[in-house]
């Protein structure tokens, strides 16, 4: 049991819930936002240790989130793990110089997910390939 | 003539004359004078860097362009101007002696060339409203372009997007159930959710080809032929799919012509369609059916290779024969249990084969199997080099044979080149060349020194050296090519061409000549290639 807490955010409920099944029997507490302007709210009510985070979101897209999230102390220094269906072509590259730490296109492997969460996390020194 | 002309073509044209040459401007200006009906502003500059200023103030319609001026000097002029004029049509004012520059200057993005001594007033107007005219086409058949590409790659965006969030929920509650998350399965439940599982990630295939078909219907699947060898593609693909075929106990085997000659074919999309025709062939197959593959030189026309895939499959019906190439075309047949796909697999194999100049068919008997054929050109140099030998050519005396190599900056023997920034310094090669003269030949992949690209060119030393720059010059500004880290270098071998005078005919010159450069090029090619 890790006791770390997973901020996911994502306008699809069943994704949520989805993820808070496979998340808590792997010992993470889990919380939920489903807009972008929630999620910083949330973040600083919670102070997660990390943030699976979609980019196609209502009231503030994951880009707009990411800015608003990096600009902010102490938030700033939360790892971001983007989890989106939009084509990697168009929005990898600039989701990491936002400043994400990994990018998963949907649908993923929740084994990869599962990793880039402990490494993210500092769980795990274990070397990670970045996902295409 | 009764030709109507718009009121926009009644204002004022606005040109920036850049000649140094107080009596050329002179008599231009003296020419736009004598024009009827004048609208025509003129202005001059007399160096390069005054008519970069005026341009940069905008407003100008057309730019009359002496290539020779104090402080810029030849093609190099041109290219500044075009560079920084960017959507203003430029024409070249050349000298008597200078007009093979002045068609250098057109290929680099001039409109059209004046040779000075022969303009009248006429052909001067015509000239500059031709270049707007063309010049604006142009412009807005790129704006078109734009427009339409970037609607597909909304829509293919937009759909992906669709498709793929339903499904990651299914896959992820599957998952979630396969893990024994939510409590332990029976050997049953495992199995039916096992099935689940397998069938999200078929239609996570097929999003994928959804994409290839969008890709190949707006020309965007690309081919780039090379010098291939088919057999070793059977046997990859053999690998790839010896697994699925043992599955139900399909046997693979392969028959192969000796000394098979390299086809002409680009070996990504090959494999595609070897992939694709196996893959069906199991698809239909019966357990322990049989798969065979064959290739041999076309007996109808020695120029092709002759490939078969046959099965011992449910076969097809002579009507749907006809059809089964046509996109989204399934195969009526009720007694197969097995997965239908989208329908899209022979119509993008169809699709690739025509786009590499073969043929793709399929014969037939229902009960008794299927075998789909397909030619493919084969691998020959002489073809590639002598739409070039032309008489006029030949006259010439000499060619060279230019290598263009794309290496990676740092020697670092594992590193593979960025295909996307090959197939950009390819294109500006071609840019590069002139078409009735030069040829560039298919790329060869090579251990230590990248990729190399050939170009077989009918020229003299010096119009090699000229082209040489002109390649590098042009590699130069390909900014992707720094950005990944590559380098280019380009050097040339010459080869003579004998005279006709030695009584030797035209035809027997032509297979010399093409000899020549054929053992050079293989020379190179056996230095060069790679096993992969």
């Amino acid at each position: 049991m890790t006791g770390k807490k997973v901020l996911v955010v994502d306008d699809d409920v069943d994704l949520l819930q989805g993820l808070r099944v496979l998340l808590n029997a792997k010992g993470y507490n889990v919380v939920f936002a489903t807009d972008g302007l929630s999620t910083i709210n949330t973040a600083r009510r919670e102070m997660p240790d990390v943030i699976i985070l979609d980019i196609g979101l209502p009231a503030g897209d994951g880009f707009v989130v990411m800015d608003r999230l990096k600009s902010m102390q102490p938030l700033a220094s939360i790892p971001i793990i983007i989890l989106t269906a939009i084509d990697p072509c168009s929005s990898k590259e600039r989701a990491l110089n936002a400043g994400a730490k990994f990018f998963f296109q949907k649908p993923f492997d929740n084994d990869e997910l599962l990793a880039a969460i402990r490494n993210a996390t500092g769980e795990t020194g274990e070397n990670l390939q970045e996902q295409m | 003539m009764g030709i109507e002309i718009r009121e926009s073509d009644r204002e004022i044209v606005r040109i920036l004359l850049i000649e140094d040459d107080p009596d050329d401007v002179l008599l231009l200006r003296q020419m736009l004078a004598k024009v009827e009906d004048n609208r025509f502003d003129l202005e001059c500059a007399d160096r390069l860097q005054a008519g970069l200023d005026r341009l940069a103030r905008g407003g100008i319609h057309v730019v009359l362009l002496d290539l020779s001026l104090p402080d810029s000097q030849g093609l190099d002029t041109l290219v500044t101007v075009h560079a920084r004029a960017l959507g203003v049509p430029l024409v070249v004012l050349t000298g008597l002696d200078d007009e093979m520059l002045a068609i250098e200057a057109v290929r680099e993005g001039a409109q059209d060339y004046l040779v000075k001594g022969q303009i009248d007033s006429n052909l001067l107007v015509r000239s500059i409203r031709y270049a707007i005219e063309r010049n604006g086409l142009l412009e807005e058949l790129k704006r078109a372009q734009q427009k339409q590409l970037k609607m597909k790659n909304q829509f293919l965006s937009h759909i992906s997007h669709e498709l793929r969030s339903p499904l990651t929920a299914i896959r992820q509650f599957v998952t979630i159930l396969l893990d024994g998350l939510a409590g332990d399965l029976s050997p049953e439940q495992h199995e039916y959710l096992e099935i689940a599982l397998r069938n999200a990630n078929q239609l996570r295939a097929m999003i994928d080809e959804l994409l290839d078909v969008t890709r190949a219907q707006t020309g965007k699947l690309t081919v780039e032929p090379q010098r291939i060898s088919l057999a070793k593609l059977i046997v990859e693909a053999f690998e790839a799919l010896q697994t699925s075929a043992a599955e139900k106990g399909i046997k693979l085997s392969s028959s192969l012509a000796d000394d098979l000659p390299p086809a002409y074919a680009d070996p990504y999309r090959v494999r595609q369609i070897l992939l694709n025709l196996i893959e069906n062939g199991i698809k239909h197959t019966e357990p322990k059916g049989k798969i065979t593959v064959r290739v041999q030189v076309s007996n109808e026309d020695p120029h092709y290779l002759y490939a078969e895939v046959m099965d011992t499959g449910c076969g097809i019906s002579p009507e749907e024969s006809e059809r089964i190439f046509k996109p989204l075309y399934q195969i009526e047949n009720t007694s197969n249990t097995s997965r239908k796909g989208l329908g899209l697999g022979l119509y993008i194999c169809k699709d690739l084969v025509s786009r590499q100049g073969g043929r793709i068919w399929v014969e037939s008997q229902l009960g008794r199997g299927s075998t789909f054929f397909f030619t493919l050109p084969i691998f020959s140099l002489m073809d590639l080099i002598s739409p070039i030998l032309t008489p006029e050519n030949l006259e010439r005396g000499s060619a060279a044979i230019i290598s263009v190599r794309v290496l990676p900056v740092e020697k670092l023997p594992s590193r593979k080149i960025d295909e996307k920034v090959l197939r950009k310094a390819r294109g500006v090669v071609q840019h590069s060349i002139l078409p009735d003269l030069d040829v560039l030949l298919p790329r060869i992949t090579s251990a230590d020194s990248g990729e190399v690209f050939f170009v077989v060119a009918c020229c003299d030393r010096g119009g090699a050296e000229v082209l040489v720059r002109r390649i590098e010059r042009q590699l130069a500004r390909l900014e992707d090519l720094q950005n990944a880290g590559l380098d280019a270098v380009v050097s040339f071998t010459m080869v003579d061409i004998p005279s006709t005078g030695n009584s030797k005919s035209l035809e027997q010159i032509v297979q010399e000549v093409g000899s020549n450069i054929e053992d050079l090029v293989n020379d190179l090619h056996k230095k060069e290639e790679v096993f992969k």
